[in-house]
């Protein structure tokens, strides 16, 4: 028999690597000698964006188009350690070291266009799209590209540091503050599952996450997709099986992870609550994406069921023990 | 022992071993790297590539057995110049995070297209169900299906 249930599950996850331990993000800022802009940062690219997201809180605090930006964090020779791309934190931490970085270059960068334009302050002078002007008096101008030449043995550069702010826990209590910032999310999904089978079939899911400001609203909805796929097999399909330390399935033939048939098409809401502290508002959502997946399809099987399951992968067979179980519990 | 092929519109005549396999005649032989090799086993598609009109795991393959075929690679979609509407359309819908399996996926794509030019959603889940991805939960690879369906369809309006 096919039985439909609905299921709901929210998280709230710390990001960063919290609990006292010092987090830290360096970028470093610099003029080119055709007036583009180069950033430096030690945040690596695995396909989740920070290039992307990261380029963008650059451009909006230089005022710059992206196409002027030069980034380079990928050689270690030529950049700041910004620490790892892992706990969720390359936005968050390394995207304000970015912004701090930007905000002392284009100080930096008004201080010479001062001294070039003969000025007696930097007050009101502005940057825009490669130009320091006086707002008061804008004919007063110099742009970034003039000031590379003027200033070519002498080089516009910046630096930018940003140290989280964590909390270690009481050894002896376990209270604390160990995380900042938090981001949070809730995702429902309607399974059917058959009861003759054990099979348990998506239907549907909506999944709102909290972002703080969606710097690359694409890129979200690309974790999101992502981070549900991973909740999905991990709580179906993924077993390694480990056999006195050995991984028995070690092979995709045995270690099942969804493919497109097991996706189903989501109803992603990106929520935007901006946190204080973060560039922008912007937070990370790289791995709390994964976190509500499985309680909500546990949910949504129990709610069809009647039956709970507590240990994971739900495949066909486990689940139609564990129904079995709860019907000779049910008779006696 | 000698075989010969078409390889992206190209007659390749080349000396092979006979354990060989296709994937590494592509990969190593002739330097078309655009083709990933992930299990090596046939079970996560990174590998694809189009063997007369069909896609193969070209791990699965043995170089001996492509002689005289027409094989396609992921090198071989652009033309003078210009991505696939394909390739443009992942990059349009933001598909890739990692990239590692995209090659195969988008061979996997052309395949079903070249078959089937109008398929719907389920129909495009099926057709790149042979490719393993990790990153991106699929969804968005098949948005770029459909977004290169719309766009051989410009592109065939525009002919006539």
């Amino acid at each position: 028999m096919k039985k439909r249930g609905v299921g709901i599950g929210l998280s709230f996850y710390g990001t960063g690597y919290g609990n006292g331990f010092p987090d830290v993000s360096n970028a470093e800022v610099q003029l080119m000698e055709d007036g583009k802009v180069a950033i430096f940062v030690g945040a690596t690219e695995v396909g989740q964006g920070a290039k992307t997201a990261l380029i963008q809180i650059g451009a909006e605090t230089l005022q710059l188009d992206y196409k002027n930006i030069i980034f380079i964090n990928e050689d270690t020779d030529m950049m700041p350690d910004s620490g790892t791309a892992a706990a969720t934190r390359q936005t968050y931490n390394t995207g304000n070291a970015i912004k701090i970085a930007c905000e002392n270059f284009n100080e930096e960068i008004k201080k010479a266009a001062q001294k070039a334009l003969g000025l007696n302050s930097t007050a009101g002078l502005i940057v825009k799209d490669g130009v320091v002007y006086l707002a008061m008096f804008p004919d007063k101008r110099i742009s970034y590209k003039e000031l590379s030449k003027i200033y070519k043995d002498d080089i516009i550069k910046a630096k930018g540091t940003f140290t989280a702010q964590t909390v270690k826990m009481d050894d002896e209590t376990g209270q604390g503050a160990p995380y900042w910032p938090y981001t949070f999310n809730a995702c429902m999904v309607l399974v059917e599952v058959d009861t003759n089978t054990g099979r348990v079939e998506l239907l549907k899911s909506i999944f709102a996450q909290d972002v703080g400001r969606a710097v690359n609203p694409r890129l979200v909805e690309g974790q999101m997709d992502g981070g549900f796929a991973m909740g999905l097999g991990y709580t179906l399909f993924e077993d390694l099986n480990l056999d006195k330390g050995k991984m028995r399935n070690n092979r995709f033939s045995k270690y099942l992870i969804p493919t497109s048939m097991d996706m189903i098409d989501i109803e992603n809401i990106i929520i935007e609550d901006p946190e204080s502290t973060a560039p922008y508002g912007a937070k990370g959502i790289g791995e709390p994406t994964t976190i509500p997946v499985g309680p909500a399809i546990l949910n949504a099987i129990y709610d069809a069921t009647g039956v709970r399951v507590t240990h994971l992968p739900v495949t066909p067979e486990n689940l139609m023990k564990a129904i079995r179980e709860s019907e000779k519990s049910e008779a006696i | 022992m000698f075989i010969q092929l078409v390889i992206n519109g190209i007659n390749y005549k080349v000396d092979i071993d006979p354990n060989m396999r296709l994937i590494d005649l592509l990969r190593d032989k002739l330097g078309l790297v655009g083709t990933k090799e992930g299990c090596g086993e046939g079970e996560c598609g990174a590998c694809t590539v189009i063997m007369d009109g069909e896609s193969v795991n070209s791990c699965m393959v043995m170089a001996f057995q492509a002689d005289g075929s027409n094989i396609t690679t992921i090198e071989g979609l652009e033309e003078n110049g210009e991505l696939h509407p394909i390739q443009k359309a992942y990059m349009e819908e933001g598909s890739v995070q990692c990239g590692f399996c995209i090659p195969g996926m988008i061979m996997s794509t052309k395949a079903l297209l070249d078959k089937h030019p109008n398929p719907n959603r389920e129909e495009i889940r099926e057709g790149i169900s042979g490719n393993l991805c990790r990153c991106t939960g699929y969804n968005k690879a098949i948005n770029a299906a459909e977004r290169a369906i719309e766009i051989l369809k410009e592109g065939a309006k525009n002919e006539a």
